[in-house]
């Protein structure tokens, strides 16, 4: 409603009040000077490092930064390498992965956090126990997740050998040592972390549906696939978009994951771009080719989130 | 709050099918519950087994003679690289850096939440949405200029020990992951304090001017002891995020042994001198899990509520 | 000098004016009542008064001495909420004293004010509670008490009924009457509803779109009402406006009202008002209020104007204490206000009696009073 504001009247010249006092008008600067630290820090080191970034991108910087502009060599290379499939480039497989790993994570993230919340909603005994063991991997790192996950793929020792000792000699699951698997591996140990939150989301989505808006579809002779599929999920539209802005941010941002789990995988073959950022930049002294794909990551996460926000902020402009 | 109870009441199909329907849901409910509680669970009973029993007995086996050896060692002597001095000198890292940048970026949040929502001003909507557009950047995106200012920073530190001999913290790589959690985290201390102050009444605040309290008394005797919960969900958000972090630690603490808790547990895995060692690496891998599991284990309500928060926006 | 002046009052939020030029002042101990339907600009004018928000032009005084300058807390005003605004972290006795504690008066004094209140109101057995545990009126009383203990020049109310439930709200508006009427105090109240203002206020300034419409008593405001607003706005059930035109009948002026299917009804005028007589011929708004229609039984004995015509009712409705009458005149429905036992059926044609002296009518154009 209405905004509670200290700041004192506009002077009409008849009526000018004494001058307000250095205290009084330090009090109405107050929340300002408060917020300002903030919001000066945000400028930047968030947008300023981002603009210093992109002016490195530009540059010639190899070990140390330089600050000549040398054009967009960097942004040429990429490019180049983006073409570059045999033998692959780092980048290509970077770029490749990236979509595998996006799309399959994302996408079995919905249908799976999907799937569980609407089993859980059938007044299931136990839900209080279950539902915190879905969703307990979000609290570890993608370091932790990483580690576990790499002990129970290892054909070695994980679950390769404890089937073959079972009995099922000829199961083969080696897909954490392929180069052309290497990927799946990051989506299952991905999906294991996140899924459950997703569905965390949803189930808190299907508890907030109206239920005299259940009730009338029964009446009208819904079935219950029926029920979910015209009435439900229609509803949990919201969530799906919320959902996916979370997953499609963790996935861009999904560096330690391959990492812990793959240290990059056979010769760079599970690099997400992020990893080959960091790699470019701080491993391989090519910081303005590592700067340049940091702008494509920042500016793909641009494209995804500014129209969310920008739609988020204006529905409730207060 | 509905539960939707429609796939045991159809009308079609008797009790029989009722009861095949719901035991196939708990089939499936369990199934998964195993799915997630897999990978932990190998974790832990790997940590308690000796390295014999590993290597010849099978991964989902429980310890045949459980031993806490694999524990002490991966807090006090396992090898991190070269250096060998377990992982209590990291773990005590973390906590120096993750117990100041909560606090801080916490404290940040609540007041920016304060005057972005009771002192609001024009261009106060354009603020907090670039404020809050700093939540989603990725970080490969200011890493670079972060690590040229901290460096510069170290330069800073050095000089004033020379002058004053005192480096007031400038230049110490923890104070620096502080400074980087806290900048990185406002984002979304503030999100979550500008939310909740928003459903705050304005009347209180307007009481609380007409009784004559300043704006910070306002903030510390009306506003502060009302933000229970979301102080807590802000706390135990950051402290996740923070004990979690990977990219930061390794960018600008990556080695020595001022190394936070995920990078050292990292190199300890990724240590390839010797035999390794897995039920130790394990048990590192349960000490670094451990603090936020014990979070989510003691307030896992509150950290629900934090994720949910952080992921609807505005 | 009034105690309470508010001289040209202007507000602007960006590029809306809220407030458009407000005049009101106050007599010292009076009660002024701010009424209009949502967003007219009656609680921004209260919060302006308050210091809660900013003025664009204008001033506001006290006694004489211009307050818009100063801090809420500086003006010695004391305000209800709407929500009531309790801190909810505090005790009871902690949110009556907590001004006080900022204005730094000592604990003793604080625990003395508290009592006295405590005791006015009687929330004495409240005093350690916190507000979660208080029923609605509870919380009324509290908020009251915390505008109370400051004993200040001025009182401010911002709808601080409109919470409770439609009994406790009757029950607490007796009590603010009789608060007024012990203390003395000065009050400005906001209202939506017009029966709180019209049983509340000594001044009622009926306010529409930042501009106050009317500004008197609340007789000036029923009696007298200035323009359409106004009369539809103050009083329940609304005053009949009826669309009609004005004839002549003889040497006098005649009030001509349309019926469905039956010849026109002609209420001749014995004192209309002087401006009418321009209006010859032309449309107008009839304005009179239900129990100035009524059967002619109790039709009122020594009013001067009376006239009866043959109406068709459409819908009987008794309320227990009145029996309310629909008939249709000028294309609108009209309510008359009979007597409980009137002996009156829907569907018939009966006589009603208009109570032309307390007639009102109204040029459409203009929507203003015709006098």
């Amino acid at each position: 409603m209405s905004t509670v504001a200290t700041s004192q009247i506009k002077l009409t010249p008849e009526h000018a009040r004494p001058r307000a006092s250095v205290r009084s008008r330090l009090q109405d600067a107050l929340p300002k000077i408060v917020l300002a630290p903030s919001f000066a820090i945000t400028i930047i080191f968030v947008y300023g490092f981002i603009l210093w970034t992109i002016y490195l991108s530009f540059t010639n910087s190899k070990t140390f930064p330089s600050y000549v502009i040398t054009g967009s060599r960097a942004y040429r290379r990429l490019w180049g390498w983006t073409f570059d499939t045999d033998p692959p480039s780092s980048w290509y497989t970077s770029i490749t992965n990236m979509g595998i790993f996006g799309f399959l994570y994302i996408f079995i993230c919905l249908a799976l956090g999907l799937f569980l919340a609407i089993l859980l909603d059938q007044k299931i005994r136990g839900e209080g126990v279950l539902r915190p063991i879905y969703l307990y991997p979000m609290a570890l790192s993608f370091i932790v997740t990483g580690v576990a996950w790499k002990w129970f793929l290892d054909p070695g020792l994980g679950l390769e050998q404890t089937l073959h000792q079972w009995g099922w000699t000829s199961f083969h699951f080696d897909w954490i040592k392929n180069k052309d698997f290497v990927i799946y591996t990051v989506v299952i140990a991905g999906v294991w972390q996140a899924s459950g939150f997703i569905m965390a989301m949803f189930l808190a989505g299907l508890r907030g549906i109206d239920g005299e808006i259940m009730k009338a579809a029964q009446i009208d002779g819904a079935t219950t696939f029926q029920l979910y599929r015209r009435i439900v999920i229609p509803l949990l539209r919201p969530i799906f978009l919320s959902a996916f802005i979370v997953l499609a941010h963790l996935a861009i941002k999904s560096y330690d994951l391959v990492v812990a789990l793959t240290s990059g995988g056979p010769g760079g073959s599970a690099w997400l771009p992020s990893n080959f950022m960091y790699e470019y930049t701080f491993k391989r002294n090519e910081m303005a080719v590592g700067s340049a794909s940091a702008v494509i990551m920042l500016m793909t996460i641009v494209a995804i989130i500014v129209p969310y926000l920008y739609s988020e902020l204006r529905e409730k402009p207060r | 709050m509905s539960a939707i109870t429609t796939l045991a009441r159809q009308p079609s199909g008797g009790v029989n099918a009722r009861i095949v329907n719901r035991i196939v849901i708990y089939g499936l409910l369990a199934l998964f519950a195993l799915f997630y509680l897999m990978p932990l669970f190998v974790m832990l009973v790997t940590s308690f087994k000796t390295m014999d029993e590993i290597q010849n007995g099978n991964m989902l086996a429980l310890p045949q003679a459980p031993t806490f050896e694999p524990w002490i060692k991966a807090w006090s002597e396992v090898c991190s690289g070269l250096t060998c001095v377990g992982m209590k000198g990291y773990f005590w890292n973390s906590i120096k850096m993750v117990v100041p940048a909560v606090i801080i970026s916490t404290l940040l949040g609540a007041l920016n939440g304060y005057v972005l929502t009771k002192w609001r001003f024009r261009g106060a909507t354009l603020v907090f949405g670039l404020m809050l557009f700093a939540c989603f950047i990725p970080f490969q995106s200011v890493l670079l200029p972060m690590a040229t200012v901290l460096g510069s920073f170290g330069r800073f530190g050095v000089k004033l020990q020379n002058a004053t001999g005192f480096t007031f913290g400038f230049g110490n790589p923890t104070v620096n992951l502080v400074f980087v959690h806290v900048v990185y985290g406002i984002g979304f201390t503030t999100l979550f304090f500008r939310n909740y102050y928003e459903t705050f009444p304005n009347e209180l605040v307007k009481a609380a001017q007409i009784d004559g309290a300043s704006f910070f008394q306002i903030f510390r005797r009306i506003m502060l002891p009302n933000s229970l919960p979301i102080i807590v969900v802000t706390v135990i958000y950051q402290f996740t995020n923070i004990w979690n972090d990977f990219l930061f630690a390794s960018a600008y603490a990556g080695s020595g042994d001022v190394m936070p808790m995920t990078v050292a547990l990292n190199n300890v895995v990724n240590t390839s001198t010797g035999v390794v060692e897995y039920n130790v690496n394990m048990a590192a891998a349960m000490i670094a899990a451990l603090p936020t599991l014990l979070v989510y284990v003691l307030a896992g309500r509150y950290f629900v509520r934090g994720l949910m928060a952080g992921a609807v926006k505005g | 000098m009034a105690f309470l002046e508010i001289n040209g009052l202007k507000k602007r939020f960006g590029q809306v004016e809220i407030l458009k030029g407000i005049d009101v002042e106050l007599e010292k101990g009076g009660f002024l009542v701010l009424v209009g339907p949502s967003g007219c600009g009656k609680s921004t004018l209260l919060n302006t008064i308050a210091g809660l928000e900013t003025i664009t032009s204008g001033e506001i005084r006290v006694e004489g001495r211009a307050i818009n300058d100063l801090h809420p807390s500086k003006r010695d005003i004391a305000m209800v909420f709407q929500s009531y605004a309790l801190y909810p972290n505090m005790t009871v006795a902690g949110n009556i004293s907590f001004g006080m504690e900022m204005r730094g008066v000592p604990a003793a004094e604080r625990q003395q004010a508290i009592d006295k209140v405590a005791k006015v109101l009687q929330i004495g057995h409240l005093l350690q509670r916190k507000p979660s545990q208080l029923s609605g009126g509870q919380r009324q009383r509290v908020a009251m008490g915390r505008a109370l203990v400051r004993d200040p020049k001025l009182f401010l109310f911002d709808e601080p009924l409109s919470n409770l439930d439609a009994k406790l709200r009757v029950d607490m508006r007796i009590e603010i009457k009789r608060l007024h009427a012990t203390t003395g105090t000065t009050i400005v109240y906001v209202t939506h509803d017009q029966i709180e203002a019209m049983t509340l206020a000594t001044k009622i300034a009926v306010m529409r779109d930042g501009e106050v419409q009317q500004f008197g008593t609340p007789a000036e405001i029923y009696n007298n009402p200035t323009n359409l607003f106004v009369a539809d706005f103050m009083g329940s059930p609304a005053m009949n406006l009826i669309p009609a035109t004005i004839g002549t009948n003889g040497n006098a002026l005649s009030v001509v009202l349309q019926r469905e299917a039956r010849e026109p009804i002609s209420l001749p005028m014995a004192n209309a008002p002087a401006g009418l007589s321009a209006f010859q011929g032309k449309p107008i708004i009839f304005g009179v209020r239900p129990e100035a229609l009524t059967d002619p039984e109790g039709a009122e004995r020594n009013a001067s104007n009376i006239a009866t015509a043959d109406c068709f009712i459409e819908v009987v409705e008794p309320a227990g204490s009145d029996t309310f009458a629909v008939t249709n005149l000028g294309g609108k429905g009209v309510v008359a206000r009979l007597r409980a036992d009137a002996n009156i059926q829907p569907g018939t044609n009966t006589p009603l009696a208009f109570n032309l002296t307390k007639a009102v009518f109204f040029d459409p154009a203009t929507e203003n009073r015709i006098l």
